[in-house]
């Protein structure tokens, strides 16, 4: 197990390594640079000198620097300006969009998505599961069907339709502010509890869009791994023995059929971190979906960059533990591998 | 009301530029007018920390004119909200402040503002006063001294500016003579005329010729020996590099920076939201003696651009034009009541709202030829549907017209608006069977080669608006043998096939300024920039001094690009009155760029309680800076 543990954290590095060098290379993959985009907004001004700026810039950025210097540079594996400071040492780089390093502008943005990437995952959870299980006990009862269907709708339905209408049904009805993750007065001000509570008030519109996407796919999954497990053998003799239902139910069928809420958080945290890309976008929330399409719009390279990697980072290390959580609840989990029935 | 009429006949003075001196005569009505204490700046005043208004305003302040039409004087108070798409237009306060040197006012009209008067000598000689007793936003003397440290230290630095002074101030080349006379007095001499100097300080993102130099010393490394040892933070080691992100006049995204706007900002970057509190040594007053500007916070909060309609809607912005199309006027009108705002329609000041500009430089030899055939761009004109575009898309309410100025600008003629903009089949076939095109089975011309007549009409794919109107003009074309294929692209993409003559025809609005006067230059007329689309190639012969492009060669462009030579070596109105109106004539004569209608309403929402916001006005950035020339500063809570 120790060995296992071990193995996995240390290729997660080369794992990281190939991220970030494919995501540098799309980054960097469209004409032009962050300068060119400048000089079309500073010509639009009026201002005639523009491209003679433009030039004087690209040399102090390092922008005329070959790709694979910059790469280098950036990981922090070649000295750069200020010697080797790179993501290997912590340094995230630096913004040009708003001229400050990409740590000062990320701010409180990471913690804003982590909070509603995580709640994401738990109402999918919270939802799917009673759902799941009932609708396997109660197979093919209307309540079966009108909840797969229901499920069925929020994964049908695009993400950003679904957020729309919620947003102008949540300002018609309860007067709630559109768009934003809080209130506009809390932003940029350290956690209070009435920030929290703002949050929390606006923060239902998203998870619930983001999450019902998620659901359908989790509840068919339990439905038809609780299904299996309750035509089994034992499950007869318990219920000939006179085991009450319940407890027929949660003591073992259930329990064997959890694998795949723990297995799905591989693949649930880099699906809820890109649907809500989209939603945060639409609904103007103030996380690190809006920042990163714009600065992949203005190809600000290295925000953009550092934010991907950082995503990556959370992903990689998300697999992990649905890994080891999994070996840890189903011990027919072996990396000796056979057959277990 | 002595001091009323005296002021309307103030205010109506002949506009300065054929005025040789600009008599300072207010200086009798301030004896008349008694300075009154902010209220909200009371406090501060008992306890010490801001002078008494006597000492804050200069001696002899602006006495601004706020809307007649609606009449009473404000009161101090309150906070605007605004909607802004991304952090980079929190420089819309240093827009919509529009304190200049010298401005626009609601008709066009150039006044001095910050400057008391300025004196011009044969459009070569400049003369700058300044108000004695005018401080900065930190309460530093406002003195020849910041443009004397603009001047010598920031442009003719060779590490702070590498490229020199800015085009507007040179003529040909030549950088002017400058001189200090006094304490509140400049002089900026030339050899040739420079008539464009005046109106590009008044301009939206204006020529700025002075700096707060008191607070900007202190990252020098002449004035200040620790400087050039700070690169602690940032990737940054020079002093230059320091202080030009210090240097933030226009930008306003450093609060340390003192300014002369009405409202400085007091938020530091990244933020989301922007604060923005009154200047206490703001210049102007109103006419009972009240220092502008009324309203004491001005809000700026982050949106998704595309978010800002919904928002505004829901009642979230006190005073929105920015990210507010006529598409969402009905919308807005709905829910007027609920969230008690209201919504006005001001007119955009653009050329056209919608102008196709065929590429003149297009790489396809036969196109080329055809595109440079000025009866193909007549007939093209002329199988337009203008009113139908007009009714479909803006109720009616947009003016059908070709891409030229608005009735507006006193360089106005109504041939210019109709020449080749009325919409008549007949004559468009007949120029085309004039060409030689000849009508396939089909019903679709071809071309000389045999090819048939279809044209891939690019837009940069940001508005709907542009791709319904392309489907409205197919309708019509097809009907005289011409095939439409619209191809929405993106922006960047878009402009690199225009300047490499890969498009053949693209899409884009019109004249940026529509409201000239005789005076302003009339550069985007002729060849003067690769991004004017019908010409990339001769504009980017100009921009780059002759390195790359194209030379024009059609006879016309040549005869536009001698024009506005002329004009920049000429000495009087007149004659650059008369040179515009030239060029005008072979601008609508041989349509260079085709338009459909402008004075497209601009939905503006304003508060309910907000006063002095005109029914109607020009939306335009320059001249106009959008809310600038409305004085903003006048605007109150009631």
């Amino acid at each position: 197990m120790l060995n296992y543990t071990i193995h996995r954290i240390l290729i997660m590095i080369p794992t990281l390594l190939m991220i970030s060098l494919v995501t540098f290379t799309v980054i960097k993959l469209p004409p032009g640079d962050f300068l060119s985009n400048q000089i079309a907004e500073l010509q639009s001004q009026g201002d005639k000198q523009a491209l003679e700026k433009a030039e004087f810039l690209r040399e102090q950025y390092g922008l005329d620097k070959p790709f694979i210097e910059q790469y280098a540079t950036w990981v922090g594996i070649w000295p750069g300006a200020r010697g080797y400071s790179g993501l290997i040492q912590g340094d995230w780089g630096w913004s040009f969009e708003y001229d400050l390093p990409v740590k000062d502008v990320v701010g409180d943005r990471l913690m804003l998505s982590f909070i509603l990437n995580f709640t994401t995952i738990l109402f999918t959870w919270a939802v799917a599961f009673p759902i799941g299980v009932y609708t396997a006990v109660r197979q093919y009862s209307w309540a079966d069907h009108s909840l797969t269907f229901l499920g069925y709708v929020g994964l049908a339905t695009p993400n950003f339709l679904f957020a729309l209408v919620l947003m102008y049904f949540a300002n018609v009805q309860f007067g709630l502010s559109i768009g934003g993750i809080m209130e506009p007065q809390y932003l940029g001000q350290s956690w209070s509890w009435d920030k929290a509570l703002s949050v929390a008030n606006h923060l239902w519109i998203p998870v619930i869009v983001i999450g019902t996407s998620g659901t359908a796919g989790m509840i068919r999954r339990l439905r038809a791994n609780l299904l299996d497990e309750l035509q089994k053998q034992y499950v007869v003799t318990a219920k000939a023995k006179g085991m009450p239902p319940l407890r027929r139910l949660i003591k073992y069928p259930l329990r064997m059929s959890l694998n795949p809420f723990i297995a799905d958080i591989g693949n649930l945290l880099p699906s809820v971190i890109s649907g809500s890309a989209i939603v945060a976008v639409v609904l103007s929330l103030q996380t690190s979906g809006p920042m990163l399409l714009d600065a992949l719009q203005s190809q600000d390279q290295y925000l953009a960059g550092s934010f991907l990697m950082f995503l990556s980072l959370l992903a990689a290390i998300g697999m992990f533990i649905s890994d080891l959580l999994l070996a840890a609840l189903d011990p027919r989990i072996r990396l000796s591998g056979g057959v277990a029935k | 009301m002595i001091v009323c009429a005296w002021l309307r006949w103030y205010r109506n003075v002949v506009p300065l530029l054929a005025v040789a001196l600009f008599a300072p005569t207010a200086a009798s009505a301030l004896a008349a007018v008694n300075l009154v204490e902010t209220e909200t700046l009371r406090e501060a005043v008992a306890e010490g920390k801001l002078p008494p208004i006597g000492q804050r305003v200069p001696a002899v302040p602006l006495i601004g004119e706020y809307n007649q039409d609606i009449g009473s004087a404000g009161k101090h108070g309150g906070t605007l909200n605004m909607l802004i798409g991304k952090a980079r237009d929190v420089r819309m306060l240093y827009v919509y402040g529009y304190a200049r040197l010298v401005g626009y006012d609601r008709d066009l009209k150039l006044v001095p503002d910050i400057l008391e008067g300025i004196d011009v000598e044969d459009n070569r000689v400049y003369t700058i006063r300044l108000r004695k007793g005018h401080r900065w936003s930190d309460g530093h003397p406002f003195t020849s001294e910041d443009f004397r440290y603009y001047w010598e230290d920031v442009v003719n630095n060779k590490a702070l500016t590498p490229t020199g002074p800015p085009s507007g101030l040179l003529v040909e080349g030549e950088p002017p003579k400058f001189e200090v006379l006094d304490r509140t007095t400049v002089r900026y001499s030339w050899t040739k005329p420079h008539p464009e100097f005046v109106s590009s300080l008044a301009a939206a993102s204006p020529l700025l010729i002075y700096r707060p130099a008191h607070y900007l010393r202190k990252f020098h490394e002449k004035y200040a020996k620790k400087v050039a040892k700070k690169s602690a933070k940032g990737r940054r080691r020079s002093w230059s590099a320091v202080h030009n992100k210090k240097d933030a006049s226009y930008r306003f995204n450093n609060p340390d920076l003192p300014t002369l706007q009405p409202w400085m900002n007091t938020t530091h970057p990244p933020a989301d939201r922007f604060l923005a509190v009154r200047n206490p040594y703001f210049h102007r007053i109103d006419q009972d003696g009240r220092q502008l500007p009324y309203i004491d916070q001005v809000e700026m909060v982050i949106v998704d651009f595309k978010l800002i309609s919904f928002k505004t809607g829901a009642g979230e912005a006190d005073l929105q034009g920015r990210g507010l199309q006529f598409g969402d006027y009905t919308f807005l009108k709905r829910n007027e009541k609920r969230n008690e705002f209201r919504t006005l329609l001001w007119y955009s000041g653009k050329g056209t709202q919608f102008g196709l500009f065929p590429n003149l430089n297009a790489n396809d030899p036969v196109w080329r030829a055809l595109l440079r055939d000025v009866r193909f761009r007549r007939a093209l004109s002329l199988a337009i549907d203008r009113s139908l575009i007009n009714q479909v898309l803006f109720f009616g309410l947009a003016i059908e017209a070709n891409n030229t100025v608005l009735a507006d600008s006193a360089l106005y003629k109504p041939e210019y608006r109709s020449e080749w903009a009325r919409y008549d089949k007949k004559a468009a076939r007949k120029l085309l069977d004039e060409l030689g095109l000849k009508r396939g089975l089909d019903g679709i011309r071809k071309l000389p080669d045999g090819r048939p007549l279809e044209i891939i009409v690019e837009t940069a794919g940001e508005s709907t608006e542009q791709t319904d109107i392309l489907e409205l003009i197919r309708e019509t074309w097809r009907e005289v043998g011409i095939k439409l294929f619209s191809k929405p692209s993106q922006r960047d993409s878009f402009r690199d096939r225009i300047f490499a003559g890969e498009t053949l025809m693209s899409v884009w609005s019109g004249l940026e300024n529509a409201v000239p006067s005789a005076d302003m230059s009339p550069g985007d007329l002729a060849p003067t920039n690769q991004n004017q689309l019908q010409w990339p190639k001769f504009g980017q012969y100009y921009e780059t001094g002759g390195r790359k492009g194209v030379l024009a060669d059609i006879p016309e462009v040549v005869e536009l690009s001698k024009l506005f030579a002329t004009w920049r070596a000429s000495s009087s109105t007149e004659e650059r009155e008369n040179i515009w109106h030239r060029m005008l004539k072979i601008h609508a004569d041989q349509q260079f760029v085709i338009g459909t209608v402008c004075g497209v309403p601009q939905p503006i929402v304003a508060r309910t309680s907000l006063m002095n916001v005109p029914e109607r006005g020009l939306y335009n950035w320059d001249p106009g800076a959008y809310f600038g020339i409305h004085r903003m500063d006048s605007l109150w809570f009631k």
